[in-house]
């Protein structure tokens, strides 16, 4: 088996590298390209330097779109996070009945797309808001954001909740008990054993709602599709609609020079949240 | 001054309802794993226990695995719920005070470091809970760790330390507490043979040391033997015996105490037990052993109903001595196999089907080049007289 296996690897690993080259990589270098050309089609494409990331740069909506983005992102991994462990560590303890009902009922969400996530969520808060009398989400920039938060908590909270779980479960109940030894609350016991030992945990928790939070799109398109005037319009909304609404062949390279810095921002932010969590955690 | 009581401590696990496997599968039935008790209240861990553990001393439940040691430890700690009974500790009934306020100290068989702690902070973290000052912490502290020579490993995680050093720490942090009950779950048997007689002999050392009651759980017999002042004997939620180590070694209570007891095991085979006169032999189909007069004396004080006189008669393999082919008493075995085991030899003869053990000093053993002991080979021995113990069939309860 060995042998064979030593002998033939390359043919395993073909289809992997095949459509992963096919389908990541040249489009991505690709893209890389097209960010620094004027185009229209990728074979009629003209260099024109750093001409498009300055546009981009001067563009004052991708900049509103940027910050939104990042209120967002920081605003929805904080809630996200907190509101997961306390509803893991609800559903852990002891002697509680109906656990899995309730786990169940959290993580389902997760399984409905976005997009009808977002169309579901513009009928309730559009309803909310008119029985109170406020202006409804296309004309209401801060419903909008709020809307986008409470969407993404609903829908990323169980998902998480399932990581924590593991995360808790996997904690020794030896040291759960050396602390109840040890003379340790409740509270004391949560900061000082279970969340340092839930590190690894928390680690990948942050880095899923940090860069889901930064990539949003199928809700942001769904909800309130930018509106009004582009004031709830995140980076990868405002990107798509350089791309595909906005009449001129220069939009396309603008876009496409968007779609680069946003990839190496999101990059960027993950590697700094995954060596500051990582410096954390414990090896047991 | 810190005395435990145990009085009637009773402990049921609630029987688990038979849940409905979600895909409609049948849930597997988990073999059984030992003769608890199963009642409607659930399965029945611990019964019948009453103990009284004095003031500083130390005293070792030892039992195979299942036998309830472990759950009563974690009762008089605190971290099991008792179903029915007393504990008290030092006068005061605790079995609704939480753990940390029986003023206890607990080291677990994983030794149960936080490994997001160093040395120190491990040991330091309970006096921080209960605000003791941070000069005094730090007194308790380093003097714990010079007792138990860790001072240099203060600033480690648990992570950089071998099996031995985390063990220390696991006892240095139960010392900084000064509690007045130190509890050991199997603290030992994670290590390394050599490592456990090291740290048993440092034990002993220890309790000399620090001034505590000691209740420490294990299923080494050779831990219980030579850490415990007394030891209680457990199987299947039962307590069998409780006593010195001399005691139990000595005047097992049943068959079970006299076979967990010992290394190597008794041995054991059926007999007839015949009174003629004053005198009680027990008789084999192939061999007959005459008892010593005091077991005589004790016999006919009892005055033991024998009913048909079937007896199980037990001997340990180091008061069995060998005898010259054909001498009166003597008994003929066949050697089935010899274990060289350093300084003896465990000598295993077969006579009519009963296996029996015996020990020979390995240079009596070597003395004609192995030539007298070689496996299918005769052998001779007697028994010594007092080394007969004798067990109720039915019952299997010492008889003397």
């Amino acid at each position: 088996m060995g042998k064979v296996l030593k002998k033939w690897w390359p043919l395993f690993v073909l289809p992997t590298v095949l459509s992963f080259t096919f389908g990541f990589i040249i489009p991505f270098f690709q893209g890389a390209y097209l960010s620094f050309c004027k185009f229209k089609t990728i074979n009629k494409a003209t260099f024109v330097g750093f001409s498009n990331y300055a546009a981009a740069f001067q563009d004052p909506e991708f900049a509103h779109a940027f910050w939104l983005t990042a209120a967002f992102a920081f605003l929805s991994t904080v809630l996200i996070n907190v509101i997961a462990l306390a509803i893991a560590l609800a559903l852990t303890r002891k002697g509680l009945k109906g656990t899995n009902a309730f786990r169940t009922v959290f993580f389902m969400p997760n399984l409905i797309g976005g997009i009808v996530l977002g169309y579901i969520w513009q009928i309730l808060i559009n309803a909310v808001l008119s029985s109170v009398g406020a202006q409804l989400l296309s004309l209401n920039t801060t419903a909008g954001f709020w809307g986008m938060i409470v969407l993404t908590l609903w829908q990323q909270v169980g998902y998480m909740m399932i990581i924590y779980i593991a995360g808790l479960q996997s904690i020794p109940s030896d040291y759960l008990e050396a602390a109840k030894v040890d003379g340790a609350n409740a509270w004391q016991t949560l900061w000082k054993v279970k969340i340092p030992n839930l590190m690894s945990t928390i680690t990948i928790c942050l880095f899923l709602s940090l860069t889901n939070g930064f990539k949003l799109f199928d809700q942001n398109l769904a909800l309130t599709g930018g509106d009004p005037d582009h004031m709830s319009e995140m980076l990868a909304l405002n990107i798509y609609n350089t791309f595909y609404s906005r009449v001129g062949a220069k939009w396309m390279g603008i876009g496409q020079a968007k779609a680069v810095i946003f990839c190496i921002l999101v990059v960027c932010i993950s590697l700094v949240q995954l060596k500051i969590t990582r410096s954390k955690e414990v090896q047991q | 001054m810190a005395e435990i009581i145990l009085k009637n401590i009773k402990k049921v696990y609630p029987a688990e309802k038979e849940r409905k496997h979600p895909f409609g599968k049948k849930a597997d039935h988990e073999p059984k794993k030992s003769n608890l008790q199963v009642t409607d209240e659930g399965v029945v861990a611990v019964q019948d226990f009453n103990l009284t553990v004095h003031d500083q001393e130390f005293v070792v439940l030892v039992g195979p695995s299942g036998c309830g040691k472990s759950t009563t430890l974690r009762m008089i700690a605190g971290l099991e719920d008792i179903s029915s009974g007393d504990l008290y500790i030092d006068g005061k009934r605790v079995n609704d005070v939480a753990p940390k306020d029986r003023d206890i100290a607990m080291v677990f068989q994983s030794y149960a470091l936080y490994p997001n702690m160093t040395v120190y902070e491990n040991m330091a973290f309970t006096l921080e809970l209960k605000k003791v000052p941070k000069d005094e912490i730090d007194r308790k502290v380093r003097d714990a760790a010079e007792i138990l020579g860790i001072t240099q490993y203060l600033d480690r995680k648990p992570k950089a330390l071998s099996g031995g050093q985390r063990q220390r720490v696991a006892i240095g942090r139960a010392i900084v507490r000064d509690p007045k009950v130190f509890l050991m779950d199997e603290p030992l048997s994670n290590l390394d043979a050599k490592l456990r007689n090291q740290m048993r002999a440092e034990l002993i050392k220890l309790r000399h040391k620090v001034h505590g009651t000691f209740v420490y759980v294990t299923h080494d017999q050779t831990e219980a033997m030579t850490l415990g002042d007394r030891i209680v004997i457990m199987r299947d939620g039962y307590v069998q015996q409780i006593g010195t180590p001399q005691e139990v070694f000595n005047h097992p209570a049943n068959l079970f105490v006299a076979g967990f007891i010992g290394v190597p095991q008794m041995n054991f085979f059926d007999a007839r037990l015949v009174h003629v006169g004053n005198e009680f032999h027990v008789e084999t189909p192939t061999f007959s052993v005459s008892l010593a007069p005091e077991t005589c004396m004790k016999l006919s004080e009892a005055g033991v109903d024998f009913g048909s006189g079937q007896v199980v008669c037990g001997a340990r393999p180091e008061q069995i001595e060998l005898a010259r082919p054909n001498e009166s008493g003597a008994v003929r075995g066949k050697i089935v196999v010899s274990e060289l085991m350093g300084s003896t030899v465990h000598v295993h003869a077969d006579v009519d089907g009963a296996e029996f053990v015996l020990v020979i000093p390995t240079v009596d053993f070597s003395r004609n080049g192995g030539e007298d002991f070689l496996d299918g080979g005769d052998i001779w021995f007697k028994f010594e007289p007092n080394a007969v113990h004798l067990f109720d069939k039915a019952t299997e309860r010492n008889l003397i």
